[in-house]
């Protein structure tokens, strides 16, 4: 177990390694020359040139490139003299248009990005995991035909057109809530649920409906299965058929799915954030790229990649808990 | 043969039916088991021996249908609710599958899965039903079986697997055993010894046994009773040496001449001469 969780570490460096060096380079030779835009309008190749040297953008890629990676590890300088400062590590560099540090940006962001997905985890796996389930049992009943129809409904809607209706009618037409807002649980618990629940309803639609559809065709797979004719042969009660021998099998692949969807969502649900204008880390994503500001692309790049890869990692050890052929290593 | 024991299992008439019930798989099939006494059903693949098995659990698989009458000690199981046949599944009427690889779930022990099936109709504690399935797994042969009952499915091999759905099959001491194509699976010196197992196992319990198979020659070994079937209908029954012996059916005559002997290497030397 030692060794293996080694490895895996290992190879996650490498990833996020390669992730870094590979956004570095879209940065260093395809995005527009970032000294320009802050000079701005009126602006006169000296000044440029000045801008360039301040931000270290003269030097040669790889020299940028050390310079970010050890501000990752060590933090960096900025500036002499009067106007020095110092960010620490993990420096991701600051924002070119606010000036702000990206580290303290995305810790700032991320806790609305966590409490968006969340709630919305939460929602999703119940919804899509039970109506799967009964949806497999009672196959073709009025309940299976209508969990159909919603995982068809619920992944052909566009996020954006379901916010915004969903936002007309709760909160503008019916005043049932509040605009959503980035409110701390620790201020007013109750606002903090009334302007969660709109986002986290929409964005749990959208995976219920994926994994209302997944769960169902895994469960019918397995209840072809020998083991739970056997499950019956022996006479066991049905709701354990179910719950030991169709549904654990059937959930496994489900566990993969989740950890990927769920690290996606932490690293900033885009849309949707940027539709309700929740200040997660997506709208800052869609902020940045809107304006080209690079060291927050890049921070926000980074931390996605950061996260997808520890899910990867999370849910391959959860494997071993949950499949012993895993854990034995056996295929 | 009959005449000797009340029957345990009555099967009259049975049909089972298909898709929308135009399609019949069994038709009109009828036999008698008593206790302590084996029937084999032979024919070929796609003859409904199978299907015949499953109606007799109550675990048709979706879209087919049953008709006729099935008695277990004189009463009726076709039409009966799901939650009454779950009581006679395994404790009375207890069934063997044809591939071992897939019939034990890959999550559980396998110690998991006989006390699992212990524990569905006696009232014991863990503890208890362990020992249950340590016993039961001893008794199939396997070896070590306190410390094998903590391994899972694929630790063992086919045939092992095979003995594990026996030991589970009999760990409730069941009086009516169905066995489908068991031994299908398995090479012949695995398939010899599971026969020679299910063999003393009936006696010792003096369970009915109905015993599916392909396989004329294992039936020989086994059943007293003979039911050959074809295309989900009865082609004849008797007594395995009135069938082996005097059949003058035609298709259990062509079963009989399909299997190998030694004799033809004569007429094989003369065609080459």
């Amino acid at each position: 177990m030692v060794g293996y969780l080694v490895r895996r570490l290992a190879a996650c460096v490498i990833v996020l390694a390669v992730v870094c060096v590979f956004t570095f380079m879209i940065f260093f030779w395809f995005s527009p020359d970032p000294a320009a835009q802050i000079c701005g309008k009126t602006c006169t190749p000296d000044r440029i040139a000045q801008i360039r040297a301040n931000l270290g953008l003269d030097q040669p890629f790889l020299e940028q490139l050390r310079v970010f990676v050890s501000g990752l590890f060590a933090g960096r300088d900025w500036g002499t003299g009067a106007d020095a400062m110092h960010c620490a590590a993990p420096c991701l560099g600051y924002s070119f248009q606010t000036n702000e540090s990206v580290t303290d940006l995305l810790i700032d962001r991320l806790p609305v990005s966590v409490t968006l997905a969340t709630g919305a985890a939460v929602l999703w796996l119940l919804v899509g995991v039970l109506g799967g389930l009964v949806s497999a049992v009672r196959r073709d009943s009025l309940w299976d035909k209508g969990v159909l129809a919603f995982g068809l409904v619920g992944i052909s809607l566009p996020i954006y057109f379901l916010a915004l209706v969903l936002q007309y009618l709760l909160v503008v037409k019916l005043g049932w809530l509040p605009f959503p807002r980035a409110v701390p649980f620790t201020e007013d618990p109750v606002l903090w649920f009334e302007s969660y629940l709109m986002p986290w309803v929409v964005l749990a639609i959208v995976y219920a409906a994926m994994y209302s559809r997944i769960v169902r065709s895994q469960v019918i797979d397995t209840l072809e299965q020998g083991f739970v004719r056997t499950a019956r042969a022996k006479g066991l009660q049905r709701h354990l058929v179910l719950r030991r021998h169709a549904l654990r099998p059937s959930l496994t692949p489900v566990v993969t799915l989740f950890g990927m969807d769920f690290a996606a969502l932490l690293g900033g649900a885009l849309i949707t954030e940027t539709v309700f204008g929740l200040d997660g880390v997506g709208k800052l994503a869609s902020d940045s790229m809107a304006t080209n500001d690079q060291p927050v692309i890049m921070g926000v790049t980074l931390l996605a990649a950061l996260l997808v890869v520890v899910a990867n990692l999370v849910v391959d050890i959860s494997y071993r808990f949950l499949d012993p052929r895993v854990r034995r290593g056996t295929p | 043969m009959t005449g000797q024991h009340s029957p345990l299992l009555r099967v009259q008439d049975l049909t089972v039916t298909v898709g929308d019930g135009a399609t019949s798989v069994v038709e009109g099939l009828s036999f008698d088991v008593g206790p302590g006494e084996t029937l084999g059903i032979v024919g070929e693949s796609g003859s409904g021996k199978s299907m015949t098995a499953l109606a007799i659990m109550g675990l048709l698989p979706r879209g087919a249908a049953a008709s006729g009458s099935v008695t277990f000690r004189g009463a009726e199981l076709l039409g009966r609710k799901e939650s009454q046949l779950r009581k006679l599944r395994g404790a009375e009427i207890a069934m063997v599958f044809q591939d071992p690889l897939n019939s034990l779930n890959p999550y559980y022990t396998v110690g998991a899965q006989l006390v699992e099936a212990y524990r569905a109709h006696r009232s014991a504690t863990r503890r208890q039903a362990r020992e249950v399935a340590v016993a039961a797994l001893d008794r199939v042969g396997i070896r070590d079986p306190r410390r094998r009952a903590d391994h899972y499915p694929d630790q063992f091999s086919g045939g092992m697997r095979q003995r594990i759905m026996i030991a589970m099959a009999l760990c409730l001491e069941p009086s009516v055993l169905l066995c489908d194509e068991p031994t299908t699976a398995l090479d012949v010196t695995v398939q010899a010894q599971i026969l020679d197992l299910l063999r003393q196992l009936q006696r010792e319990n003096s369970m009915a046994m109905v015993f599916i198979t392909h396989d004329l020659a294992v039936v020989s070994q086994l059943a007293e009773r003979v039911l050959v079937m074809r295309g989900g209908e009865e082609v004849e029954q008797g007594t395995t040496e009135r069938v082996f012996t005097e059949s003058r059916h035609p298709y259990t005559c062509q079963l009989l001449d399909s299997l190998p002997r030694l004799e033809p290497v004569d007429d094989r030397q003369e065609g080459l001469g």
